[in-house]
């Protein structure tokens, strides 16, 4: 068990370290000075030659190379270009703003999308079913910042329910730490994207827990415990549903990490100071230190949730043995 | 001739949770088997499920490499054959599987199916493969050949599956058959058909044919010697009505009365 | 060539057999018309400004000339949600083609040869696992310059993964099968049962996970054009958003972003619809129907 974790843990570093160097050199095949952007060519040399000091673009690639490992290796990702910040007070709590959007509506869809799916299977629903599983594809497969469009058309400007955007009326401020989320304000702005975003994602556990039901239904223990007498309702909760939870409970880690992947178009069309606006800003304004730092962050959430993924397997799955 | 000379097989041991001190010995497959099997001539092997004589059969034609041991066919040493020409080796012996099904691309028709074998050995001819596919069909009792080359071998039932695993391995005009289980996984009716089958392409064509079996009712009509294994073991030989009636070793003395009597007399 | 043609005609058959297949079908096959077709059948030049009395026609709400009214730069929407198709579908089917072909090849040579080659190219999966998707297009997109086939390119570096994995699976079980030993002893070399053999077995089911991929790249794009990384030069239903999107005027104007959303959700449901049918058929872990 120990062994398994240390090798696994061992392959996360491995993966982020091939991604990180990945990163590095694909930024410096840029054609022309990537620096040119930041440092004007207007410049005094001697200006110039202190900029790139400062930025540590002065020294041979490969100490760049081995200087740039060795600062992500302690979290440091270096200085915005842009604002000449140290790029982790840039992200300051973007993480955890796109997590406190994602995170919610993500659990509740699984929840909700479960037991639709559940439902769906055990009943046999016919025609519900088909049109069940048509809606909840139509769902996922409409662009996410489009249905946000549409929500924001509807909801805030006919209806004028929620705001049309950001985290907190403009001009105020959010408390720092956790009781800054809790605030009515927050939630207010939150609840938009909120639905949105559970409209969304939950085909994914909607589909997955009706074919894994319809898996488990068909299984020998289900008649059994119908032969001890036991009701519909007990049936369908202690055997059948605990069964089909199990791949339920692994994907949500791993699904976790790629919707922070994909924050970014959520994150725009609400304005959302999350990790994925951050970053389609930092490309467009050529600040390479901050689209590094955002990439990795969301690769170490990727990879993290597929890490926990497999934990869970185990953990949950008797059949499996850890190696 | 086909011969074989102290066959060993072993397979590594299972790398499990054992610790390293405790190195589990390697698995046994087959321990020291010699045969030998001339034209025209059928030699049974029995054996229970995991007496290692499926081994022994993917051994003689090349599927599985002896770990000591040599193979000779033809006078030729088997491991220098296949290292210097791999597709002459191919065309002296061939191999029927125990599964009809599973042995049958589902992605080839008939004659796809009858003739890859001539392909993977350079025949590119249309007219010649339309002719030996036709021809192969027809020895192997597959008549009229021509409704049989259009169809889908998942149309055809397990016996004609069967005959049609018969017939890719004839393509190549072998002069050794191996045939492991041909019959064990279809119907008792089909069954001596198939036995029939094989024991003309012995008789008429002079193929030597090493026949694997725990059928034993099979084995008094098609050997003419039979080999028991155990355990990766041969434990007794000899001519089938010696090992049959008289049985000199317990084991075999014990397979024979868990067997039922009253085997049919078939004609070729 | 046979075996493609056996193939479309079963995936046909298992796809139409349910009315939802059929429909899903029937879409999928109206916008690929309307693709190839978008210069005829388009009313106006989509880049084309149209005025009224001298007047640039802006935001026009849709009348009998425009149907779907004009866009803040006097163009036809209409005409744009046509044009609007081809990028689609090129990336969607371009994408699903490069992936399947990288992901096969990769599943098949880890699962049949196995050992070391099996463990390097799944250990390279599953780092490519763990690429965050967008960020890493995005990305890709800023060093490369914006451009339709940068945007396939990127996409395709790491869609593979999942159909790599899947194809791996079944690969290990198909290696296992009696036909592949009688195609050993007939003289079929390593490549010939691999590619001869084994390869037409995994078709069907590299087949489902290319109609998965191409809904995945046909949302991408949108995405990406949305995001307003996407190629300049050519009118895509993200592009269109991105637009109104960037014009502020699309709350004012929603006969202006709702048709390309509602093609993106009708055409990738439709994708998503018949990959599913197809799924349930062919792919042995669920059972079959």
């Amino acid at each position: 068990m120990t062994s398994f974790l240390l090798r696994r843990l061992g392959f996360m570093l491995l993966t982020l370290f091939v991604m990180a160097s990945a990163m590095f050199f694909l930024f410096r095949l840029l054609p022309g000075d990537p620096t040119a952007t930041v440092i004007s060519p207007a410049l005094h040399p001697d200006a110039q030659a202190v900029l790139k000091a400062r930025f540590g673009l002065d020294k041979p690639l490969w100490q760049q190379y081995l200087a740039y490992i060795a600062n992500l290796a302690r979290l440091d990702f270096g200085y915005s270009f842009e604002t000449a910040r140290p790029v982790s007070e840039v992200i300051g709590d973007r993480l955890a703003n796109t997590l406190l959007l994602l995170l919610p509506s993500l659990i509740a869809a699984y929840v909700v999308g479960a037991l639709i799916g559940a439902f769906i299977a055990w009943r046999r629903a016919g025609a519900l079913d088909t049109i069940i599983v048509v809606l909840a594809t139509a769902l996922q497969s409409a662009p996410v910042f489009w249905v946000g469009m549409m929500a924001i058309l509807f909801f805030s400007l006919h209806l004028d329910l929620f705001p049309v955007g950001h985290i907190v009326t403009p001009g105020r401020q959010m408390e720092p730490g956790l009781m800054g989320y809790l605030d009515p304000d927050v939630l207010h702005h939150l609840a938009l994207p909120f639905f949105v975003n559970f409209a969304y994602q939950l085909c994914f556990p909607l589909l997955l827990m009706r074919t894994s039901m319809l898996a488990t239904i068909g299984e020998d223990f289900i008649d059994l415990a119908r032969m001890k007498g036991l009701s519909e309702r007990k049936v369908l909760m202690r055997h059948a549903m605990r069964n089909a939870l199990l791949p339920l409970a692994t994907t949500l880690p791993m699904l976790l990490g790629w919707a922070v992947a994909g924050s970014v178009v959520i994150e725009t069309v609400f304005s959302w100071p999350g990790l994925g606006l951050l970053m389609v800003g930092a490309v467009e304004r050529n600040d390479y230190p901050v689209v590094q730092a955002c990439f990795m962050l969301s690769a170490l959430l990727t990879v993290m949730g597929t890490f926990i993924a497999d934990l869970l397997y185990g953990a949950l799955d008797p059949r499996i043995a850890y190696e | 001739m086909l011969e074989a000379i102290s066959l060993t097989k072993t397979y590594p041991p299972r790398m499990g949770l054992s610790m390293p001190w405790r190195r589990p010995a390697p698995v046994v497959a087959v321990r020291a088997a010699s045969l030998c099997v001339a034209p025209g001539e059928v030699l049974g092997i029995i054996g229970q499920s995991g007496s290692g004589k499926s081994t022994l059969g993917r051994m003689l034609v090349g599927l599985e490499k002896p770990s000591s041991g040599r193979i000779m066919i033809g006078g030729e040493d088997v491991a220098d054959l296949l290292r210097r020409d791999r597709m002459a080796f191919y065309r002296r012996i061939q191999m029927v599987f125990q599964d009809p099904y599973g042995s049958i691309n589902p992605q080839h028709g008939v004659f796809e199916t009858v003739t890859r074998p001539l392909l993977y050995q350079r025949e590119r001819d249309t007219k010649v493969l339309q002719a030996r596919a036709k021809d192969a069909l027809e020895r192997v009792g597959l008549r009229p050949a021509a409704r049989y080359l259009e169809t889908h071998p998942h149309r055809l039932s397990g016996g004609q599956r069967q005959r049609l695993c018969i017939a890719r391995a004839m393509i190549l005009e072998p002069r050794y058959l191996v045939a492991d289980e041909p019959i064990s996984m279809l119907d008792v009716s089909i069954k001596w058909d198939i036995i029939r089958l094989l024991k003309r392409l012995v008789t008429e064509e002079g193929l030597a044919l090493i026949y694997i079996t725990h059928d034993l009712a099979t084995v008094r009509s098609l050997c003419h010697r039979v080999m028991i294994m155990r355990a990766g073991e041969i434990v007794e030989e000899g001519p089938v009505d010696a090992v049959l009636d008289a049985p000199r070793h317990e084991y075999t003395r014990a397979l024979i009365a868990a067997c039922p009597s009253g085997v049919p007399e078939v004609a070729a | 060539m046979r075996l493609l043609l056996v193939s479309g005609r079963q995936f046909i058959r298992v796809v139409t057999a349910t009315t939802t297949g059929k429909i899903a079908l029937a879409i999928c096959l109206l916008c690929l018309v309307i693709g190839v077709f978008a210069p005829w059948i388009a009313p106006f030049d989509p880049a084309q400004k149209h005025y009224e009395a001298g007047k640039l026609l802006r935001l026009s709400p849709p009348s009998w000339k425009h149907w779907l009214g004009t866009t803040s730069l006097g163009r036809d929407v209409l005409s744009q949600m046509i044009w609007g198709v081809r990028p689609a579908l090129l990336v969607g089917f371009s994408v699903a083609l490069g992936s399947a072909i990288i992901g096969a090849n990769i599943g098949l040579l880890a699962g049949y040869f196995g050992g070391r080659l099996d463990n390097a190219l799944m250990r390279f999966t599953d780092i490519v696992m763990g690429v965050p998707f967008l960020p890493f297009v995005i990305v890709m997109l800023s060093v490369t310059g914006k451009g339709l086939w940068s945007l396939i390119l990127a996409m395709v570096l790491v869609m593979w993964r999942a159909s790599a994995r899947i194809i791996r699976a079944q690969v290990l079980s198909l290696k296992e099968m009696p036909f592949v030993s009688a195609a050993r002893i007939t003289g079929g070399s390593e490549l010939a049962i691999l590619y001869r053999e084994i390869a037409p077995n995994i078709l069907p089911l590299a087949l489902v996970n290319m109609a998965f991929t191409l809904a995945w790249a046909i949302t991408t794009e949108a995405s990406i054009g949305f995001l307003g990384f996407g190629d300049p030069d050519v009118i895509s239903w993200g592009g269109i958003i991105y637009d109104a999107f960037a014009s502020q005027a699309m709350y004012r104007a929603p006969w202006w972003v709702a048709p390309p959303g509602i093609a993106i959700m009708v055409l990738v449901s439709a994708v998503y619809l018949v990959g599913r049918e197809y799924e349930s058929v062919v792919n042995p872990r669920l059972g079959g129907r």
